[in-house]
């Protein structure tokens, strides 16, 4: 409750308190009754006075009273307000955050989904009892915690359920949830499917109100597109109130191509508070601690000002699975349009920390910051280092000068055979186990059928399988788009490749293009069967019409080439580690080769929970039950892809510090600091009051003078 | 409640009320001497027709009182002796202090026409009646009146007593019991609300074996007051005030009070012989005079 015009009261009870206190010091004025004798009434005054000993405090009853009237009567004047949540609407939406940088434990020891939770809560109390309200928990994906249900008591257990994920914030789908259970009219049922299509459609006619609990950082907050919802009607609640947290941003290990077996590591920590920090980082291999480095963070920039808006940083979502993610481009990560280089006077606010190890093992990466701070989701990295392999590479080539050279600059063994070496060759020479012999086999304008569980590159050729076929030729066509991100690409300048023909290829849906022609995919990528292709439609050397060996295109002869088949290579054999596909955001699917013949997989959790995951046959798994960052196992597993790590790697989502606005579509809502809250007069509870004591008085008064 | 008593004649006594009275006398339960011959026995023998008893002939006996009779038949002078008739001597005690002036229905008026009522009665017997009115000490008398044709003027004495000052029973009992030694029947009509006691001045008149009836007359206001409120009583008849707050729980102490006081009254003339009747204004004069006083034996 709040006053609006709190001088009333300290004016109105100056006014009035003092001189009733003095009217009471004062000696009372009696009215003057002439009787025929005062014998009796003074005998029984004085026995009335011996006999009550409560007489003063008979008095001061009413002293007491009346003073309670001026005072209520004095506050009533301050123009008391309610602050109340008014849900006036018969529906309502109450979506709460449960992502990642909700866990941050606020100052009174409740972390800020709890203080969400509690809000949304006294939000469902403060609705009318014909009030319905469907529950929504969002992180990286959005749940419908409970569908449209008019049972407080049911809604606040619902809310009691959501827990906390260590995910990151989309808004998107939770909007989309709603709207979509508002415009289909769906009442919820008890159970899943018995949700039913209410009597009156009508019911749902009337706007909804939408209450949205979150910490404000939502990473798509600007890309959500509402249809029905009124954005500037929304009611946001701005969770929390702590911003000091620094954590790790980016993260990646690699071998020195050199030396394989040293491992260098670069972490990239940000500091996202308002002081600077003296940061403790910590490196961990298979859990063993192994280096230690001490380094100052400075404030974030903007950050002394107390909570920022939102809407400066939701752009800059990192993601941390597009292996970019070296320590060169870490200072620009999600920093928006510029980058947090510290306040200009002391340290910086992102430092990227290096670290050298030698190892020559494989196993688990973990980089920890001891820090106390807010969130501690972003406080750990892991990544997965494998052992380094010498890699044995197959190529199948009528002769290729090019590739030669190249793969014996490369760090890696390989044999060479053609075509039909290949396809006479024994099994024993090509196949250990079920799976290739070779890491990687490179077929330079063979196609061919005898394909077992590897990885292959085609140049000029393709791997007869369902779904790919060569056509014509295709000249005089540049290489008109490429994906820059793909890791294959990485360091590799497309736009410099010219190629004089290739092949016309078709490909089935899933294949992934990395180069397109005009009219035709150039390069592509094809995983099936536990087998993965990378398809090149262009021979580096043709015949002319001479017959005589001519390169196809001048690429072969620079650099990137080389650096070209060392990402190819090393992609193929699924060396890349840390940014690859072995390290995915929280929430974010992930593709898990599995043994064959192996029915059913468990996924060990970071928290030891197991989850069992049938395989139905397949030779891939997808698992999307990533919710938490750690190191998960496949058990059991591919040997190199028994395990995957979660990181959170997210700087939206690590800037914890609540945001006063929430841009939403293209329409900004002021978030409060609490539940959002409507003033409502209090004035006439306090009249009210001293109506009340008014009557008590009366009454105490009467007792003692009536009869 | 303070309603002045400007007493005029007619309101004494009416004459309807009045022939009620006439066949009413008053009994004394003592027999007292008279003074005169009247109307009633007296222990004196004297020359009535009420035969009493004999007695021996000494000589110096009136010759006229023998009875010859039984001188004849026994040959002895015996001297027939009948029951000498006296007169009864009626005393009425009226208060006028300033309090007695009082009430709705006036006390001053209600005890001067109990007054009027046992004067007449008293005269119509051919009684010796007298009347007092006192407040701080004996104020007036109007002794020895006899014979119903001298009732005007013991109605002329109580319209023009006048009300006035603190009452002091205690002195006027004294200054009346000095006064009068003549036993007879005694009245006293007061509030009683005595300051000083009314103990003192009723042990006085007990020391004269007067045949004593106290008459307790009080306002309805005084038995059962309606006052409320922060209030500063002042007493009419010597200015003393009291401050009181009275609520309820403070008149249910002043009935208390007010009934211990009078059942105190009550209990100190009960022990010591003396008649007691408590009346408050409301009840209907007449009621007490021709009912109440009738069963309590005063009058018949």
């Amino acid at each position: 409750m709040s006053f609006l015009s709190p001088w009333w009261i300290a004016a109105a009870a100056g006014l009035t308190v003092p001189p009733l206190i003095a009217l009471y010091f004062l000696k009372l004025k009696r009215a003057k009754h002439a009787v025929p004798s005062t014998l009796l009434w003074r005998r029984t005054v004085e026995d009335f006075h011996v006999n009550s000993p409560f007489q003063r405090l008979r008095r001061n009853l009413l002293l007491l009273l009346q003073l309670l009237v001026l005072i209520a009567g004095a506050l009533a004047l301050g123009r008391p307000m309610f602050q109340n949540v008014e849900t006036h609407d018969s529906t309502v939406i109450v979506m709460i955050d449960q992502s990642a940088s909700m866990g941050v434990i606020e100052e009174d020891g409740r972390s800020r989904l709890d203080l969400a939770k509690e809000q949304a809560k006294r939000c469902v109390d403060n609705m009318s009892d014909d009030a319905r309200a469907m529950v929504i928990a969002f992180s990286d994906r959005a749940t419908v915690v409970s569908s449209f249900d008019a049972d407080k008591a049911a809604l606040k257990r619902k809310i009691d359920s959501i827990e906390l994920t260590e995910s990151t914030t989309t808004l998107g789908e939770a909007m989309s949830l709603a709207e979509a259970y508002t415009q289909n009219i769906i009442i919820g049922g008890e159970t899943a499917g018995t949700d039913i299509a209410p009597e009156r459609p009508d019911v749902f006619a009337t706007p909804a109100s939408v209450f949205l609990f979150t910490d404000g950082r939502i990473a798509d907050a600007e890309l959500v597109s509402l249809q029905t919802f009124d954005v500037s009607a929304m009611m946001v609640t701005s969770v929390g109130t702590r911003g000091d947290n620094v954590g790790i941003v980016a993260m990646d290990a690699r071998r020195r191509y050199e030396q394989p077996d040293v491992l260098q590591i670069t972490a990239t920590v940000r500091n996202f508070g308002p002081a600077p920090v003296s940061v403790d980082a910590v490196l961990y291999v298979d859990g063993e601690n192994r280096e230690i480095v001490t380094f100052d963070l400075g404030a974030a920039p903007g950050q002394r000002g107390g909570p920022r808006d939102a809407t400066r940083d939701t752009g800059g979502t990192q993601d941390a699975a597009d292996g970019d993610a070296g320590a060169e481009d870490a200072a620009g990560v999600g920093a928006g349009p510029s980058p947090p280089a510290g306040d200009g006077l002391g340290a910086p606010a992102v430092r990227v920390v290096p670290f050298t190890e030698v190892f020559a093992g494989g196993g688990v990466i973990e980089v920890v910051l001891r820090t106390d701070d807010a969130l501690a989701a972003d406080n750990h990295a892991w990544t997965i280092a494998e052992a380094p392999r010498h890699l044995r590479v197959l190529l199948v080539t009528p002769g290729n000068m090019f590739l030669e050279n190249v793969l014996s600059t490369l760090s890696l063994t390989f044999d060479t055979m053609t075509g039909a070496v290949y396809e006479a060759a024994d099994d024993d020479d090509l196949v250990d186990g079920d799976r290739s012999a070779y890491d990687v086999v490179i077929f330079d304008g063979h196609s061919t059928e005898r394909l077992p569980q590897g990885n292959y590159l085609f140049w000029g050729a393709i791997p007869k399988i369902d779904g790919v076929s060569a056509g014509g030729k295709v000249e005089d066509e540049v290489i008109f788009n490429w994906d820059d991100t793909h890791p294959i690409l990485r360091y590799v300048a497309p736009e410099a490749i010219n190629v004089y023909e290739w092949t016309r290829l078709k490909l089935p849906p899933e294949a992934v293009s990395i180069m397109d022609g005009q009219t035709s995919p150039v390069m592509s990528f094809l995983s099936r069967d536990a087998r993965q292709y990378l398809i090149c439609a262009f021979k580096l050397i043709v015949e002319d019409e001479f017959g005589r060996p001519s390169m196809n295109t001048f690429w072969v002869t620079q650099v990137d080439f080389v650096v070209f088949m060392q990402n190819a290579i090393q992609f193929l054999a699924s060396n890349i580690a840390a940014t690859g596909e072995r390290s995915v955001a929280p929430g974010q699917p992930v593709t898990l080769p599995i043994p064959k013949g192996v029915e059913q997989v468990t996924i060990r959790h970071p928290d030891n929970a197991t989850d069992p995951v049938p395989s139905a046959g397949f030779q891939n798994i997808h698992y999307a039950r990533t919710r938490d960052v750690g190191v998960y196992h496949v058990e059991p597993g591919v040997p190199g892809a028994d395990a995957f790590v979660v990181n959170l790697f997210n700087a939206v989502e690590s800037d914890v510090s609540p945001a006063n606005t929430l841009t939403i579509g293209a329409e900004s809502v002021r978030a409060s600091q609490s539940t959002v809250r409507v003033r409502r007069p209090a004035w006439q509870y306090f009249l009210a009051g001293v109506l009340a004591l008014l009557l008590i008085e009366w009454i105490v008064y009467n007792k003692r003078i009536f009869i | 409640m303070p309603v002045t008593d400007s007493t005029k004649p007619d309101d004494l006594l009416d004459p309807d009320f009045t022939a009620k009275l006439d066949r009413l006398e008053l009994v004394s339960r003592k027999i007292f001497a008279g003074k005169m011959r009247g109307e009633r026995r007296s222990k004196r023998r004297g020359e009535s027709v009420e035969f009493a008893d004999y007695r021996s002939y000494v000589s110096g006996d009136d010759l006229r009182f023998l009875d010859w009779n039984v001188y004849a038949r026994l040959d002895s002078l015996f001297l027939k002796l009948f029951l000498q008739e006296e007169d009864l001597l009626v005393t009425v005690l009226v208060d006028t202090s300033k309090s007695m002036d009082w009430g709705e229905p006036n006390k001053g008026l209600y005890a001067k026409r109990i007054a009027a009522a046992i004067a007449y009665i008293g005269l119509s017997n051919f009684d010796r009646v007298s009347l007092f009115t006192y407040g701080h000490g004996l104020r007036d008398a109007l002794p020895g009146l006899r014979g119903r044709r001298l009732m005007f003027k013991a109605i002329e004495f109580l319209t023009r007593a006048p009300y006035g000052g603190p009452s002091d029973f205690t002195t006027a009992a004294k200054q009346f019991a000095i006064r009068q030694p003549q036993r007879g029947i005694v009245l006293v009509l007061s509030d009683f609300f005595e300051k000083g006691g009314y103990e003192q001045g009723l042990r006085y008149l007990i020391g004269r074996h007067y045949d004593l009836y106290t008459i307790q007359i009080l306002s309805p206001a005084e038995v059962d007051p309606t006052l409320v409120g922060d209030l500063e009583l002042t007493d009419i008849e010597d200015g003393d005030t009291a401050e009181v707050t009275i609520g309820r729980a403070l008149i249910n102490r002043y009935k208390q009070n007010l009934k211990a006081y009078c059942q105190g009254l009550r209990d100190f003339c009960t022990k010591r012989g003396v008649n007691y009747f408590f009346t408050t204004t409301e009840v209907p004069f007449d009621q007490v005079v021709l009912s109440y006083f009738r069963k309590r034996g005063l009058i018949r």
